[in-house]
């Protein structure tokens, strides 16, 4: 049979441990289930999406109320993207607790980073895409962001926006960056990601002489568990999509004019909190790129994982990575409640 | 340098040749990516005749966004564009507030509670000859 990249990566054996839903969660498996349905929903919705500042909304309009399934095709999106952050962050606190990431698997650790740094710009071009009422302001101060960056400011806005002024122009360009822009990087970072975990040796697990299941499994059993998580991760999408709509609002108007307070898509509540205390540079910039940094140095800079260790939760060789990390989650967690109580 | 075998010369010629041709495309793209295709926004606006707005008066111009005051001693207006990162400030009893992080200013837009640092702009208002406003924004 002449190799091919599914066989890559199922190869005809690999150690049980590997494949224990303990282990890994299924979470990077769940992670490119998601990336498939949302590049399929979000082809269809571009056969009706019409990236045009005065029709756009009306578009989205049109595909959730008109289109037959067209609703249930956007919350499928809308949902997938959603979980797909999630999922991601649960992969990567997965690959820490479990001292996954040390050699040779640093790089990757970097790759998959950078796939959860794009997952995270395409969740918000997405939502930018719907140009309802409630857009405007995320979308004036995020870009506002980029103008604090000294020297090289105003030119990434021109970039990413086009000039102008966000509320009336960003709109196509937006929808470049969402639909090919960042999903070319996605998509080759994705794939190598995938292609180097077995380049790698498979998930992470002691080497041979320090394991103590020596047990295998063939490549059917390891596709049969994959289908059974896909069927288990499926119809939850399917029912959240049945009956939790996504957002949608009236089409923007001119200038909005909000009463209440205006608020980031979730995911960015956090950086919202921090920019309540003061400077934008230092707290919307700096410390997002602070945290980015400390976690992408992860793997180079702590002491490695014990070999014995890798591949069990919580071992005592990592434990200073560990508690960077929660650190990290438990931040941007409270920062958020503090976002979303007061 | 002039034991540069031909075999070396080649290799150093083939990749500089690469690099410098991959920095010109990346300058390229870049260029080509910072062209602001859009028209100027709009620095003046003509808000009609000054009789319009009365001694005393507080018009909103949503579209500006601004507030015009006329009081004795003539026409000011006020931006309402918070300074922290450019969202509308809203009217409130006690001056105006920003929707996205927090920032109040009092009536004459000075900050009167962060994370906003420099007050909302004073704008230029013209009175034209034949009386009529236009408001600028430099």
């Amino acid at each position: 049979m002449r190799p091919s990249f599914f066989h890559h990566l199922h190869p005809p054996t690999i150690p049980a441990v590997q494949s224990r839903w303990r282990h890994t969660l299924g979470a990077g498996g769940t992670a490119i289930l998601l990336m498939l349905i949302l590049g399929v929903t979000g082809i269809l919705e571009m056969f009706y999406y019409v990236p045009n500042p005065q029709e756009a909304a009306l578009s989205v309009q049109t595909i959730t109320y008109h289109v037959p399934f067209g609703g249930f095709v956007r919350n499928l999106h809308y949902w997938s993207a959603q979980l797909l952050l999630i999922v991601s962050a649960i992969h990567l606190l997965r690959v820490v607790f479990t001292a996954s990431y040390g050699r040779p698997r640093r790089f990757n650790y970097l790759l998959g980073l950078g796939v959860f740094v794009l997952a995270i710009l395409l969740d918000f071009t997405g939502y930018i895409l719907r140009w309802d009422e409630g857009i405007c302001y995320p979308l004036v101060t995020g870009t506002n962001l980029l103008k604090t960056i000294p020297l090289i400011g105003d030119f990434l806005f021109r970039i990413a926006v086009g000039g102008g002024e966000a509320c009336n122009t960003a709109l196509l360009r937006f929808y470049t960056w969402h639909i090919f822009g960042l999903t070319i990087f996605v998509l080759i970072l994705g794939v190598w990601h995938a292609f180097r975990v077995r380049r790698d040796g498979g998930i992470a697990v002691p080497p041979p002489q320090l394991r103590t299941d020596n047990e295998r499994i063939s490549r059917n059993e390891l596709v049969r568990r994959e289908v059974l998580q896909i069927f288990v991760v499926s119809i939850v999408l399917i029912l959240m999509s049945i009956f939790l709509p996504a957002p949608i609002a009236a089409a923007m108007t001119g200038k909005p004019i909000v009463t209440e307070e205006a608020r980031a898509p979730w995911f960015f509540l956090w950086v919202q909190q921090m920019l309540k205390w003061g400077d934008p540079f230092l707290f919307g910039v700096l410390i997002p790129f602070a945290v980015l940094t400390l976690t992408a140095l992860i793997p180079y800079i702590l002491p490695e994982p014990a070999d014995a260790d890798i591949g069990s939760w919580f071992p005592k060789s990592n434990r200073l990575a560990q508690i960077i990390i929660i650190a990290i989650a438990l931040i941007v967690i409270v920062l958020t409640l503090m976002m979303v109580l007061t | 340098m002039t034991d540069l075998s031909r075999r070396d010369l080649l290799k150093l010629a083939r990749d500089g040749f690469l690099y410098l041709s991959s920095a010109l495309a990346i300058g390229g793209l870049l260029r080509f990516l910072d062209y602001d295709p859009n028209p100027k926004p709009k620095t003046e606006f003509d808000l009609g005749a000054a009789s319009d707005f009365p001694l005393n008066s507080r018009t909103l111009l949503s579209d500006v966004p601004a507030v015009l005051l006329h009081t004795e001693s003539g026409f000011s207006a006020l931006s309402l564009t918070c300074t922290h990162l450019g969202c509308t400030v809203e009217e409130k009893t006690d001056g105006f507030t920003c929707p996205c992080h927090g920032s109040r200013f009092d009536k004459d837009g000075s900050v009167m509670h962060g994370p906003a640092v420099q007050h909302l702009a004073s704008l230029r208002i013209e009175i034209t000859n034949d009386d009529r406003l236009i408001l600028h924004i430099d």
